[in-house]
C-alpha cells in the first residue's frame, strides 16, 4: 500500500530483511503497518504480539522482508517473547535493524541500545511519540545521541505518520560508536575466558554471548549444543559458576546494573527535562482509575457500560434483528423453499435446512445469535485495550486474584474468556509462570461463560424473578474463587511476581480497533464456524440414526434424577460439548416452549456454565497445556459441574420451589 | 571486581595504633581472608597461604590455633566457634562501614576502602548495632556480598529512625532513591533491573493500595507488596 520512495540503490543495502525491535508499547506495529501496509495487532497491552508479523516493503528498488519482533526489556531473554526476538537477532545477524524507542522513555529503550551496540549490529533509531515527550517537558538532544550512539536518529509520532517517510533512507551498515561499557572485574574475567572458548565465526559478537552466558541465560543452551563440544559447554558452566561464587547478587543483574550506570550517562548529556509537565486529564483519569477508591465506580461504570453494550445491544436487539427478522423472515424461507423445490432428496434437504440443518442450525447460530455478540465484546475489548484500561484493571483487581493464588494480571485471560474462552486460553501465555497457566486454563474451563453463552444465559434469566440471577452469579463465582484457591495450594510450583507496566491512557484510534475487531471476527468465523458446522452435523448423524435417543436414555438417570431436568435437555448437554452456547441455546429453546419451570432453568443454567469447555476451547488446552494437563482438567469440572448441579436441585425440592 | 575485604593494605595498617593492636589487627585480617575464602568455597591452607600478605602468617596462625579460633582437619582450616563469631563481627563491621560510607558519605570506593580497613577494627558493637539500623539492616555489602547479621537485625528495632527505609515506608507522592534491593530471587532481580528497577534508581511512590504504583522516570508500574518489600530506598527531597 504506502509504498516508500523509490530512489537509486545505495552500496549500503544489501540486506534483504528489516527488522523492528524495541520496548512493549512503542508503536512497532503501527510503524510496521506503515512500512507494509499490513495489519497486525496493535495495543497497549504487552503479550498481545505473541507471534511474530511480518511483510514487505520496497525501498531503494529492492524488496525488504520487514518484521515485527515482540517487546522486549532487555535482549537476555526473561519471557518467551524475549527469547523469540532475541532469537530473532541470532538467525539473522545481517538483517537492518530499526529499534523503536518511547522518547518519553529513553532510559529503557538505551538499555536495549548498549546491547545491540555489544553485539555489533548496526541499526537505526527511531524516537516515537515525539509529541508525548515533548508535551511532559522532555526534549532530547538527536544530534549528541546520535553521536554517542555512532547511529542514526529520527524522531517520530507514527500514530500519525510524521517522521516516518524517512526510514527507509537511514537504514545502514558503519558502525562507529565509542561507547564501551566495563563490567566488575571479575564479570570482565568470565568474559575473556569464555571468549577463549567460542568458536569462529559466530552470528552475533563474542563479548555480547559471553555477557548472555554469564547472565545464566538458559535459552542459549539449544544454539550452545548445536555449536560447541560438550566439553567446551562444561567448561563454561563452569566459568559461569566461578564467576557467580564473587558475588552475592546475580551476574545477570550486576550486568544489568552496569549498562544503566552507563544508560544513566549518557542520559545526562542528551535529556534535557524543561520543568515539570503539566498535569493533562488524561494523566489524571488514568491516576482515578487506579485510585482505591474512585477506581471502584469506574470500574463498575464500565462494566455497567459493557453490558449495555454487549448484553444489551449486542446480544439482544442484534441478535433479535438478525435471527428472527433477517434469518428467520428474509433468508431463510426462501432458501428452505429453493432446496425443496430444487433438490428432492429428503435426507439432503433435511441435512440442509432441516431442525438440524447447517442452515437452519449451524449458520443461524453462529452468524445470528454469537457473532453480534463477540463483534461487541471485541469491540469493546479492543477499546480497552487501546486505552490502557486493561493493565488499570488488573491493578484494581490484584487483591481478589491473590486470593485464588493469581494476581491481577490474571483478570486479563478471565476478562476476555468472558468474550470467548478458546482466545482466553491462548492469552494465558502472558502469565509468568506454569502455575498461574494451569490454574486460568482450569477457571476458564470450569466458570467463566463465554460472551455467547453469557448472551443466552442472561436472556434466559431475563424473564425469571431476579433472585435467580443473583443466585447463579453468586454461585458461579463461589465456585471460582474456591477453586482457584484450591487448586493453588494443591498444585507445586510458585505463582508470579505481580510486576505490571501501566501505560498512559490514551485516545484510541478508531480505525486502529475497527480492523483489530474485524481481524478478529474473521479469526472467529474461521475457527468457530467450521466447528458449529462439525458439531450440527453429529447432531444430525445422531438424530438420524437413533443415537441421541440412546445418549438420552443413558445419561437419563443422571439429568431427569439426579438433576431433575427433562429429558430432552440431555441434547443440550451433548450439544454443549461442541459449542458451549450452543448448549445454552438448546436450553433456551426449551425454556421457550415451556418445558422447564424456573427451578429447572437454574439448575440447568448452573450446570451447564460448569460444564465442559466446548471442543475448540478443548482443543487449545491441549495446544497449551498438553493432553496430560486438559485431561486432569476436565477430570476435575465433570464432578463439579453435575455435583453442583445436582445439590442445587436437592436443595431446591427442600425448599420446594 | 575489587574484593578488598581480605586486602590488608600495607602501609597504613603500619601507621594505626599501638604495637599490641597491630598483633590483634593481624589476626583480625586473616580471621577475614579465612571467612572470605570460605564464601568462596575455599578452606584449604595453601590457598590461604598463597593470598596473604602477611609474611609472618604462618606463626600468627600457629598461635590462633592454640589460642582455640580455628583447627586443623588434614589441610583444611576450620574455624572454631570463638574464631567463627570473630571473624562474623569483623565482617560485619568491614561491610556495613562500606556501605555506610558509600551510600550515605558517597565517598568513592577507594577511600571507602582505606576507611573501612581502619575501622573494622575499631568500631565498638554498640556503634555497630547504630550504624546497622540507620542504615536499615542492609542484607549486602556494595560488592553484593552478605552481610552477617546482627542482634539488632534480628530485633528489627527502630528506636532511631532510619534514613534508609523499606520502599513500602515511602509516603504518598514522595519521592526515594533505591539503595539495595534483597535479593530474594534471581528472576525477579532480574525482571526489576530490566524495567530500570536497580539501585541508584530514582522513583516515586504513587499509591498503595489496591497495588503498589510506582513512577520512574516516565515509566508507571504495578507491583505487589511481596516484590516492594524488598526494596529499600533512601529519601529523596
Amino acid at each position: 500500500m504506502e509504498s516508500c520512495p523509490t530512489k537509486p540503490t545505495s552500496k549500503e543495502l544489501e540486506g534483504e530483511k528489516l527488522i523492528l525491535l524495541g520496548n512493549p508499547n512503542v508503536g512497532k506495529s503501527v510503524i510496521f503497518n506503515y512500512l507494509t501496509g499490513k495489519y497486525v495487532t496493535v495495543s497497549n497491552y504487552p503479550g498481545t504480539t505473541v507471534e511474530v508479523a511480518s511483510g514487505s516493503m520496497t525501498a531503494h528498488g529492492k524488496k525488504f522482508k520487514v518484521i515485527d519482533t515482540p517487546g522486549v526489556n532487555s535482549l537476555i531473554p526473561m519471557s518467551e517473547d524475549e527469547k523469540v526476538t532475541r532469537d530473532i537477532l541470532l538467525q539473522e545477524p545481517s538483517a537492518h535493524l530499526v529499534q523503536v524507542i518511547d522518547a518519553k522513555n529513553l532510559r529503557r529503550g538505551l538499555l536495549i541500545s548498549l546491547q545491540l551496540l555489544e553485539m555489533n549490529l548496526p541499526f537505526l533509531v527511531i524516537l516515537n511519540m515525539w509529541d508525548e515527550a515533548k508535551s511532559r517537558g522532555i526534549e532530547i538532544h538527536l544530534e549528541n545521541l546520535s553521536k554517542l550512539l555512532g547511529m542514526p536518529v529520527l524522531k517520530a509520532v507514527a500514530t500519525r505518520k510524521k517522521g516516518l517517510q524517512k526510514i527507509p533512507t537511514h537504514f545502514r551498515k558503519s558502525l562507529s560508536a565509542s561507547i564501551s561499557i566495563h563490567y566488575p572485574e571479575a564479570i570482565e574475567e568470565g568474559i575473556s575466558r569464555i571468549l577463549s572458548l567460542l568458536p569462529t565465526p559466530l552470528p552475533l559478537s563474542g563479548r555480547s554471548l559471553a555477557v548472555m552466558l554469564l547472565s545464566g541465560d538458559e535459552s542459549l543452551s539449544e544454539w550452545l549444543h548445536q555449536n560447541l563440544s560438550d566439553q567446551a559447554i562444561t567448561k563454561i558452566e563452569t566459568i559461569c559458576r566461578e564467576t557467580q561464587a564473587h558475588f552475592a547478587e546475580p551476574v545477570g543483574y550486576l550486568i544489568n546494573q552496569a549498562r544503566l550506570r552507563k544508560v544513566d550517562e549518557l542520559l545526562s548529556q542528551v535529556l534535557k527535562s524543561t520543568g515539570r509537565p503539566s498535569l493533562t486529564f488524561a494523566t489524571s483519569l488514568g491516576n482515578w482509575m487506579i485510585h482505591p477508591i474512585w477506581g471502584i465506580p469506574i470500574l463498575l461504570l464500565i462494566l455497567y457500560v459493557t453490558y449495555q453494550f454487549v448484553g444489551v445491544f449486542g446480544a439482544q436487539i442484534s441478535v433479535d434483528f438478525l435471527e428472527e427478522t433477517l434469518f428467520g423472515e428474509w433468508l431463510l424461507p426462501p432458501l428452505t423453499r429453493g432446496i425443496q423445490s430444487l433438490i428432492p432428496i429428503p435426507w439432503l434437504q433435511e441435512l440442509l435446512v432441516g431442525p438440524y440443518g447447517i442452515f437452519t442450525m449451524a449458520l443461524t447460530y453462529a452468524i445470528a445469535i454469537v457473532l453480534p455478540i463477540v463483534g461487541c465484546f471485541f469491540l469493546i475489548f479492543g477499546l480497552m485495550e487501546d486505552s490502557g484500561y486493561l493493565p488499570r484493571l488488573a491493578v484494581m483487581t490484584n487483591a481478589l486474584f491473590k486470593k485464588m493464588g493469581l494476581n491481577g494480571k490474571a483478570v486479563l485471560p478471565m476478562v476476555l474468556g468472558l468474550g470467548c474462552d478458546t482466545m482466553a486460553t491462548m492469552t494465558t501465555r502472558i502469565l509468568d509462570t506454569e502455575k498461574d497457566r494451569i490454574i486460568v486454563t482450569l477457571l476458564l474451563a470450569l466458570g467463566v461463560p463465554c460472551s455467547a453463552q453469557l448472551g443466552v444465559i442472561l436472556g434466559m434469566f431475563s424473564g425469571l424473578p431476579i433472585y435467580y440471577l443473583l443466585i447463579w452469579i453468586s454461585l458461579i463465582g463461589g465456585i471460582i474463587v474456591l477453586v482457584g484457591y484450591l487448586a493453588a495450594k494443591v498444585l507445586p510450583g510458585k505463582g508470579s511476581d505481580f510486576i505490571l507496566e501501566l501505560p498512559p491512557l490514551r485516545i484510541p484510534q478508531f480505525s486502529n480497533i475497527v480492523v483489530k475487531t474485524l481481524a478478529r471476527i474473521e479469526w472467529y468465523l474461521k475457527e468457530a464456524v467450521p466447528l458449529f458446522i462439525l458439531g450440527t452435523l453429529l447432531l444430525f448423524i445422531f438424530h438420524q440414526t437413533g443415537a441421541l435417543n440412546l445418549l438420552e436414555k443413558v445419561s437419563t438417570p443422571l439429568i431427569v434424577h439426579f438433576l431433575g431436568l427433562p429429558a430432552k435437555a440431555t441434547e443440550a448437554f451433548i450439544v454443549g460439548f461442541l459449542r458451549r452456547d450452543y448448549g445454552a441455546a438448546g436450553l433456551y429453546v426449551l425454556a421457550k416452549e415451556g418445558q422447564l419451570n424456573e427451578g429447572q432453568i437454574l439448575v440447568s443454567l448452573v450446570t451447564i456454565t460448569l460444564f465442559i469447555p466446548c471442543i475448540a476451547q478443548l482443543f487449545m488446552m491441549v495446544k497449551e497445556r498438553g493432553w496430560r494437563k486438559s485431561l486432569m482438567i476436565t477430570a476435575v469440572i465433570f464432578p463439579i459441574a453435575f455435583g453442583v448441579g445436582g445439590m442445587l436441585n436437592l436443595f431446591l425440592r427442600l425448599l420446594g420451589l | 571486581m575489587n574484593m578488598n575485604a581480605n586486602d590488608p593494605k600495607g602501609p597504613h595498617r603500619k601507621r594505626w595504633g599501638v604495637m599490641m593492636n597491630i598483633e590483634t589487627d593481624r589476626v583480625d585480617e586473616l580471621l577475614e581472608l579465612i571467612w572470605t575464602l570460605r564464601e568462596r568455597g575455599v578452606s584449604d591452607l595453601n590457598q590461604l597461604l598463597a593470598e596473604t600478605k602477611d609474611e609472618e602468617a604462618r606463626s600468627i596462625l600457629r598461635m590462633m590455633i592454640k589460642d582455640g579460633l580455628f583447627e586443623m582437619e588434614g589441610n583444611r582450616v576450620i574455624l572454631k566457634e570463638r574464631g567463627e563469631e570473630k571473624a562474623r563481627e569483623i565482617i560485619r563491621r568491614h561491610r556495613l562501614t562500606e556501605r555506610l560510607l558509600s551510600e550515605i558519605f558517597e565517598m568513592s570506593e577507594e577511600e571507602v576502602e582505606e576507611e573501612a580497613c581502619k575501622l573494622e577494627h575499631i568500631l565498638s558493637p554498640g556503634v555497630t548495632e547504630s550504624v546497622c539500623t540507620f542504615l536499615g539492616h542492609p542484607p549486602t555489602c556494595i560488592h553484593g556480598k552478605p552481610i552477617p547479621r546482627g542482634d539488632c537485625c534480628a530485633k528489627f528495632k527502630r528506636e532511631m529512625k532510619p534514613l534508609v527505609i523499606p520502599l513500602e515506608e515511602l509516603g504518598l507522592g514522595e519521592r526515594g532513591r533505591i539503595v539495595f534491593i534483597a535479593p530474594r530471587s534471581h528472576q525477579r532481580l532480574d525482571r526489576l533491573s530490566s524495567l530500570g528497577i536497580v539501585p541508584g534508581s530514582i522513583l516515586r511512590m504513587h499509591q498503595k493500595n489496591p497495588s503498589y504504583v510506582l513512577q520512574i522516570g516516565e515509566t508507571t508500574l504495578a507491583l505487589d507488596h511481596e516484590v516492594v518489600k524488598d526494596i529499600y530506598v533512601k529519601k529523596v527531597e
